[in-house]
């Protein structure tokens, strides 16, 4: 396999991921290497899709639609990238496609959420008081806010490169920009975000 | 150390807020910030963004996530596919038996193939005249009638042959 992969990348071969070879293992048939892959994987692309639809159900539907194209495309698969790039660009893909097809109705399916499907963080070994509880939902909410007010692609930059801990260059392929076109996007948005959320500190 | 906002790189910034500078790069804009407001207050903006969200936590997935997607991805498969997976393990060990057995039946067939044989002509079956019982009849009639005549004509009528 590693010869293949030398092969197969070329020059790359000294910057191939190891999931770039499971999926070249999936490619040639071995549905293990596809549930490692989807072991790995699962959390990060559904918390980024979350974060990006701001819905759990519809960011669980795209997650599935995300995994299912990588199996469906299993026997087409080159490593010309990392395989993360790969896997986040069909899923800001297809996050961005929702948000444009759907994005009054979540809009308002959001603000009416209560937010229950979000786990209250335990601040301290002892239990939250009422009070507490209720301020930490309110700057989660305001949270999510200042992140959904962001254009598309400014939001899908900032949750690769906080959450997923991308490089400039890595959120550069992934959204089919250049490195500085990433970098004057981010800046932007924090921009954005340091208006909304500075007070917080 | 030029100032980063003043020189446009504002990425080193967000990158100290993120905490994603190396030691030296770390250390030198340590040194920076001490007399420089403008990027202290920028970091200090950034770094507060930073643990807003870092707070943001994402809800818990579905017990059923993988099955869901397993399913999609069983659905996926072609149905022929799914015809004829309950009768590959038949398969695989049958037709390379079935392949031989037909090719050695061919070659049998065709290395034994009689010579042909002219076939005879049909022959036609004798057409008999079937007579009706009333031409039967007729006929007898008509005998009878001749011997009666040939007895009523005396033998010197008869015409000399």
């Amino acid at each position: 396999m590693n010869e293949r992969v030398d092969k197969d990348m070329g020059g790359l071969a000294a910057t191939l991921d190891f999931d770039a070879e499971l999926m070249l293992r999936v490619k040639d048939g071995d549905g293990a290497s596809f549930t490692i892959l989807l072991e790995k994987h699962r959390l990060p692309v559904i918390h980024f899709l979350y974060r990006m639809v701001q819905n759990q159900a519809v960011a669980e539907e795209l997650a599935q639609e995300v995994f299912l194209r990588v199996y469906r495309s299993r026997g087409s698969y080159e490593p010309t990238a990392k395989f993360t790039t790969w896997l986040f660009r069909i899923a800001t893909h297809l996050a961005l496609n929702s948000l444009r097809d759907g994005k009054h109705r979540r809009l308002e399916e959001h603000l009416d959420d209560d937010s229950s499907e979000t786990p209250v963080r335990q601040v301290s070994d002892q239990r939250p008081t009422v009070e507490q509880r209720m301020l930490h939902q309110s700057r989660l909410e305001e949270i999510r806010r200042a992140v959904a007010t962001l254009p598309e692609k400014q939001r899908a930059a900032v949750l690769m490169h906080k959450y997923d801990e991308m490089e400039y260059s890595q959120i550069a392929k992934v959204l089919n920009c250049s490195e500085s076109a990433i970098k004057s996007l981010l800046f932007r948005a924090y921009e954005t975000l340091r208006a909304r959320l500075a007070h917080m500190a | 150390m030029n100032c980063p906002l003043e020189a446009g790189n504002e990425g080193v910034l967000l990158d100290y807020a993120a905490g994603k500078l190396n030691a030296d790069a770390r250390a030198q804009m340590d040194r920076h910030m001490e007399s420089c407001s403008a990027c202290n207050q920028f970091a200090g903006a950034q770094a507060a963004v930073w643990q807003a969200l870092d707070n943001w936590e994402p809800a818990e997935v579905s017990m059923d996530f993988d099955r869901r997607l397993y399913a999609r991805i069983e659905q996926d498969v072609s149905w022929w596919t799914r015809l004829m997976r309950p009768l590959n393990p038949l398969f695989r060990h049958s037709v390379p038996i079935a392949a031989t057995a037909g090719v050695v039946i061919m070659a049998g067939l065709l290395l034994n193939r009689p010579a042909a044989v002219p076939v005879a002509p049909v022959p036609q079956s004798a057409q008999v005249e079937a007579l009706q019982p009333d031409q039967l009849q007729s006929a007898l009639d008509d005998m009878e009638m001749l011997r009666q005549f040939n007895q009523l004509v005396p033998d010197s009528a008869a015409p000399k042959m």
